[in-house]
């Protein structure tokens, strides 16, 4: 175990480092250069000159890259162009935000997906393939729906026409009550885009695992289906399932971009948003490794869970 | 336009013989997925025959009206007719999904088959910059590349296959590597065989199938990131009509003009569905277990 | 369990009936009539099991013999209803002790399985559940079952444990299965079915995945602890010769019908069905003339799915009459305690037998060495970037010769380094020191047929393909080789146009043989060809490989761990043992007067298909496990288990050293 951890820290490792590197240098791809691509029209000559001074653009590019890395470590981000407050203050203010939907979504999802795929898994073994089918089409359907057309048609209905749900207002954490009431479309959409896929891989997983052997020898001594269900299915079933969980969380990175931008939710999906719209290519940068960086340690975080699940990894 | 049309029947045409050939025809999901796609497919092809407003065409007399039989998704805010826009948006998401599949189907198989076959250095190089693009969520991956190399249609492609090649490379890889260890290759071996002919003989032919099967997953999913896209302001850009854009307009006037935003969406789950359907098809009838 | 005997409902059919005949009804302990099992595929529905009446008595040990698509594994899942879908039982009664368990709920038939009646599964490797600590696949059953506390259930399975055979049992019951090997695995299983005291015992192949000498002494063990507990036993296997060690009574099933059934004594020395007899012949006996060909049966099983009108076998048969193909036969009373379903009385016999056709003389062997390993050495390095591991020894220092037309035999179980020194023979794998010297090309025929060819490919590429690679001739030159190999394996040109897929085994087999010959070579590695095919196919491939020796003369290098067909078609067999060769010589001599303690207890292990000869013979199976080739002892390899060993066995290695004129073997004791 020891042996894998370390192995697989020395990839995250080089891949972090991968990330990093890859960011700082395609920003310089930009055609013209990062300063004048903020600015746009808006400066010119001397004024540009100084902005490209305090971008730190003059300098050899050996030492943007490194004043670039020691900025991420150090956490010093500068500030947005716009409104000029430092990037790490909203960040600070955006994170909360932001996971309290993710970590909500992952409940709601996974409360829901579970046992409908343990469900449908017992049925498809069974032979009671009508149900299943229609089960696995509705939810193939479910699947495939826009995230974005589905936040759109539910504040069009549940917000809007129904009025249930505010679409707008503010979004802190002082107040829990209008917090969630706020936050509970976005987490209702985005769940309704992950559940399928979770209840589809636990579905194969279960299913599988009801045709492996040794549940045909635990059926053999006697065990009632249902406790066989319980005390071998899903024990084996939770190392596939913690890796769907774990990938449902990076997925769920791109959907929040998304229903922050539509029920304007002060995310960190928004942020990004904003940051691209005001040319703001610091920001971009910087939220861009952000989310990369978070994506790969769910990864790392899940396959190390996975590991530590599995007896036969851990001696 | 009219060769875009063209080109568009050409490539269904091509492909349906090919369908025949492995009898796929026969498999229920198979036909469902044609059922919806064939019509799709042959409207957006006939659209300039039809009775419609053109595209571009604003009318500001008459804006904002529900769907009618004269307009039968309604009008936007300008006066353009939302089914015909709807029809070319459909052929730019058709365009962007064939595109997507193609180059990741390319890209992934060549790499993929020299990272799993000949491993060492190779492998180790390859799969550390894929491992770098998988570290991005996909969307963001995209974003993250048109905020730089700007909008527009081809740049949307670029970034899109860029999110989608390191997945194809990877599947390929892990197939090559079950397949290396077979007695037929041993065999092949045995005779001295190149490593090219191993290659091109007998590990690629039994590597297309379920890269095919991806392929058609991966094309799907390509319309839905090109709508979400176009969808945020960083993908096709009006007017030129993009489904993901199209809903964008509507989006201020959700409530009193629904139409705008939500029929085009229907339009997208159908092509996104009959694609997933269609691979799934694909895939049971390619499944060994069911050959007789 | 105490249920009243259920009065006779239903008639019984004249098959049941004459199973009757051979029971004493008032010890009869389960009562199958007309088990009907079905299976719904996409192909139609596959009737796997057709009318299966069978009784067995308390305390009696029954075997159920038959290849693969005979049903027998179906027949025992039915009995406990332990079918998946899309299997079902669709009709027939199953009787214990007076109740029907076909009739039973669930939850009633919950009650009997594990309890009354226990199971042994085929596969030890995939029977346990990999994250379940075994005292906790243990203890619970034992719990429910006897009714005792968690503490008593615990002690009650050590007990058990330890009964098996599994050293150290208290330490080992909180372990996980995958620590333990398969033969350990397997005394799990019979632990786990055993200690729940059950009245009847299934036991579907428990043997099948295990080595030679595990396989010995997992089928004493069960045999003995079975009579301990006064348990029956329904023993299913498709290997016949096992069957004579421990059955009191052998059912033989082919096409989902019991074809013959009696006494164990009856069924070896007088068997009645063409089939049973074929089976029969077709096991290389003890004292076969090297000189005549195996008797073979010609033709495949039937498909299950599309079933022939009247007997099953009839295709197969060679005195088939015209009644075989109207009316399917039904099981009569034959002398001997027997009960047969033939319509010819008497079955093969009532034919007279062929002289068997003596194969031509192998053309003279010369002495020119063909090929030659010296002290050949593979370790396969294991360590990882932060570990240090010990390497995999699996090749230790073999030195052979194999000369021109002769063929050697390489003996061994799992581990032993065989199938490495195949690779190293046709350069898969580099040595990591020592040297092979071949004069001319090797060739190999693979194991598994499946997965031998590139299922993309038509059986004409297949075959043809060496030659194309290396640039052999011009088109026409290669298609008319081609044609002349697909002939010399025995198989119509027609075949040339099919995918694998479409091919049996035992056809694809033929394929690997003819793609092995293209280029002629001058020595052809045979790894474990026959193992993956069914019994009734395999002497056509040995046949084959043995004419084909005396025609081309060839040199063959025969792997395998199936003793009696190495013994058939080998000139010299090397027997191995973790990586080295302990044993080498002339096949007779190695077989008739092995020196080696290792090459006595393979031999012992061998099961004879002669129930006689089987009670007579005082086998003591080896004890302990294989050991791991990543844990090699210091002195020689097989010490651990060697009833001789001494102390200076274990410090001192020993080499091969001649005793007899031609024989030499590796060890201290050898006498």
């Amino acid at each position: 175990m020891l042996d894998y951890s370390l192995k697989k820290f020395a990839q995250l490792f080089v891949t972090v480092f991968g990330v990093v590197t890859l960011v700082f240098f395609t920003l310089r791809l930009i055609p013209g250069d990062a300063a004048s691509a903020m600015a746009g029209d808006t400066m010119s000559g001397e004024a540009l000159e100084l902005l490209r001074e305090q971008m730190g653009l003059n300098e050899p590019l050996g030492r943007q890259y490194l004043d670039y890395l020691h900025s991420l470590i150090t956490l010093d981000l500068g500030d947005t162009i716009t409104t000029r407050i430092p990037v790490a203050e909203l960040m600070a203010k955006a994170l909360p935000v932001t996971l309290s939907i993710a970590v909500l979504t992952i409940l709601l999802t996974v409360v829901i997906a579970i046992p409908l795929g343990t469900v449908t898994a017992y049925m498809a073994h069974k032979g009671r393939s009508r149900m299943d089918n229609l089960l696995t089409g509705f939810a193939m359907i479910v699947d495939l729906m826009p995230s974005f057309w589905t936040a759109l048609v539910f504040l069009l209905l549940f917000s809007l026409t129904l009025g249930w749900f505010p679409a707008s207002g503010a979004v802190t954490l002082d107040d829990p009550a209008a917090f969630l009431a706020r936050i509970a479309l976005p987490v209702l959409v985005l769940s309704v885009s992950q559940v399928a896929t979770m209840a589809r891989i636990t579905r194969t997983a279960v299913l599988e695992i009801l045709s492996e052997d040794y549940v045909r020898t635990a059926r053999a001594m006697g065990w009632s289906e249902f406790r066989v269900l319980f005390r071998h299915a899903l024990k084996n079933a939770a190392l596939p399932i913690v890796t769907v969980i774990g990938l449902s969380f990076g997925n769920l990175l791109n959907g929040t971009v998304i229903v922050e931008f539509i029920f304007t939710i002060p995310g960190i999906g928004n942020l990004l948003i904003t940051g691209i719209n005001s040319r703001d290519y610091q920001l971009v940068q910087t939220l861009i490794v952000f989310y990369a960086l978070l994506f790969v340690t769910i990864n790392f975080a899940t396959d190390l869970v996975y590991r530590a699940l599995d007896p036969r990894v851990s001696f | 336009m009219a060769d875009q049309t063209a080109d568009l029947r050409t490539r269904a045409r091509l492909s349906l013989p090919a369908f025949r050939q492995l009898g796929m025809l026969a498999n229920q999901k198979v036909r469902v997925a044609f059922f919806i796609l064939v019509p799709i497919l042959l409207l957006t092809a006939a659209a300039p025959l039809l009775p419609l407003q053109g595209p571009l065409e604003t009318n500001l007399g008459a804006m904002m009206l529900p769907p009618s039989i004269e307009h039968p998704f309604g009008t936007d805010r300008m006066g353009r007719d939302v089914l015909s826009r709807t029809l070319q948006g459909v052929k730019v998401s058709l365009l962007v999904g064939f595109s997507v599949a193609l180059i990741a189907l390319v890209v992934g198989m060549i790499l993929g088959t020299l990272a799993g076959f000949f491993g060492g250095l190779a492998d180790r190089a390859i799969m550390t910059v894929v491992d770098i693009f998988l570290a991005f969520p996909s969307l963001l991956l995209a974003i993250g590349l048109v905020a730089i190399v700007g909008t527009g249609l081809v740049p949307v492609i670029a970034a899109i296959a860029m999110a989608d090649v390191p997945r194809f490379i990877r599947l390929q890889r892990s197939q090559v590597l079950s397949l290396r260890s077979r007695p037929f290759i041993d065999a092949a071996r045995t005779v001295r065989a190149s490593h090219g002919w191993m290659m091109t003989r007998h590990v690629i032919p039994n590597t297309v199938a379920p890269m095919l099967v991806a392929a058609s997953i991966a094309s799907a999913n390509a319309i839905l990131v090109e709508a979400s896209l176009s969808f945020l302001g960083l993908g096709i850009m009006p007017p030129a009509p993009s489904l993901g854009n199209i809903i964008r307009d509507g989006q201020i006037y959700l409530q009193q003009a629904w139409w705008i935003s939500t029929l085009p969406g229907v339009v997208i789950l159908m092509m996104a569905f009959s694609l997933h359907f269609l691979s799934d098809g694909a895939r049971e009838e390619l499944d060994p277990r069911a050959r007789k | 369990m105490g249920h009243p005997r259920a009065p006779q409902a239903k008639n019984r059919t004249p098959e049941s009936h004459a199973m009757t005949l051979l029971s004493d009804v008032d010890a009869t302990l389960l009562d199958i009539r007309d088990l009907r099992t079905e299976f719904a595929t996409r192909g139609g529905i596959v009737t796997a099991v057709d009318g299966v009446s069978l009784i067995v008595d308390q305390g009696e040990r029954i075997a159920i013999v038959g290849e693969s698509g005979s049903g027998k594994s179906a027949m025992a899942m039915s009995l406990l209803r332990l079918l998946a879908h899309p299997g079902r039982v669709a009709g027939g009664q199953v009787l214990l002790q007076g109740t029907d368990l076909c009739a039973l709920s669930e939850r009633e038939l919950n009650a009997i399985r594990g309890r009354i009646v226990g199971t042994v599964f085929q596969d030890p490797m995939s029977s346990l559940d990999p994250v379940m600590k075994i005292s906790r696949q243990m203890v619970e059953p034992i719990m429910r079952v006897l009714g005792l506390d968690r503490d008593a259930a615990r002690a009650e399975a050590v007990r058990w444990l330890d009964k098996v055979g599994i050293p150290d049992p208290e330490r080992r019951i909180e372990g996980y299965p995958f620590e333990m090997s398969g033969g350990m695995r397997q005394r799990v299983m019979i632990a786990m079915a055993l200690s729940c005291k059950p009245r009847l015992v299934i036991a579907d192949e428990p043997t099948t995945a295990l080595d030679v000498t595990i396989q010995a002494q997992i089928v004493e063990m069960l045999k003995d602890l079975t009579e301990e507990a006064g348990a029956a036993m329904m023993f299913i296997t498709h290997d016949l010769g096992l069957v004579a060690r421990f059955a009191h009574k052998v059912a033989v099933m082919y096409a989902g019908r019991i074809v013959e059934f009696g006494p164990v004594e009856a069924i070896f020395e007088k068997p009645q069905h063409p089939y049973t007899q074929s089976l029969l012949r077709t096991i290389p006996a003890v004292d076969a003339l090297k000189g005549s060909r195996l008797p073979q049966i010609p033709g495949v099983p039937p498909d299950m799915r599309r079933k022939p009108d009247g007997c099953a076998f009839r295709a197969r048969c060679a005195v088939a009459s015209p009644r075989c193909a109207r009316d399917e036969p039904v099981l009569a009373p034959r002398p001997g305690g027997l009960a047969t379903a033939c319509w010819v009385e008497g079955g093969l016999t009532a034919a007279p037998e062929a002289p068997r056709p003596r194969r031509a003389a192998a053309t003279r062997r010369e002495n020119r060495v063909i090929v030659e390993m010296n002290n050949l050495v593979k370790h396969f390095d294991q360590s990882g970037m932060f570990s240090a591991r010990p390497p995999v020894r699996a090749v230790n220092g073999v030195s052979l010769r194999v000369h021109k037309g002769e063929t050697l035999g390489i003996v061994g179980e799992s581990g032993c380094g065989k199938s490495t020194l195949a690779r190293l023979l046709l350069g898969l794998e580099q040595p990591t020191s020592g040297e092979i010297f071949i004069a001319g090309l090797a060739q190999m025929v693979f194991q598994d047929p499946t997965s031998s060819f590139n299922p993309k490919m038509k059986v004409r590429r297949i075959i043809e393909e060496p030659l194309v690679v290396q640039n052999w001739g011009d088109r026409a030159a290669r298609a008319e080789r081609v044609d002349e190999l697909i002939q010399q394996v025995g198989l119509d040109p027609s075949f040339l146009n099919r995918y694998p897929s479409q091919l049996s085994g035992g056809q694809r087999q033929r394929v690997a043989v003819a793609r092995a010959l293209a280029l002629k070579p001058s020595v052809v590695v045979a790894d474990e060809p026959t193992s993956a095919l069914d019994v009734s196919v395999r002497a056509q491939i040995i046949n084959l490989l043995a004419d084909l020796k005396a025609e081309l003369g060839i040199s063959f290098v025969f792997i395998s761990h199936d003793l009696l067909t190495v013994r058939y078609i080998s000139d010299r067999i090397a027997v191995m043992y973790l990586g080295e060769v302990v044993e080498y010589g002339p096949a007779e001599d190695v077989f008739a007067r092995p020196m080696h303690p290792y090459t006595r207890a393979l031999i012992d292990a061998v099961p004879i298909p002669d129930p006689r000869l089987e009670s007579a013979r005082h086998n003591a199976p080896l004890k302990g496990d294989l050991p791991s080739p990543l844990d090699l002892p210091e002195g020689c390899a097989f010490a651990s288990r060697c009833p001789m060993a001494t102390d200076l066995c274990r410090t001192d290695k020993p080499a091969l050293k001649k005793y007899r004129t031609s024989q030499e073997a590796a060890c201290h004791h050898a006498n």
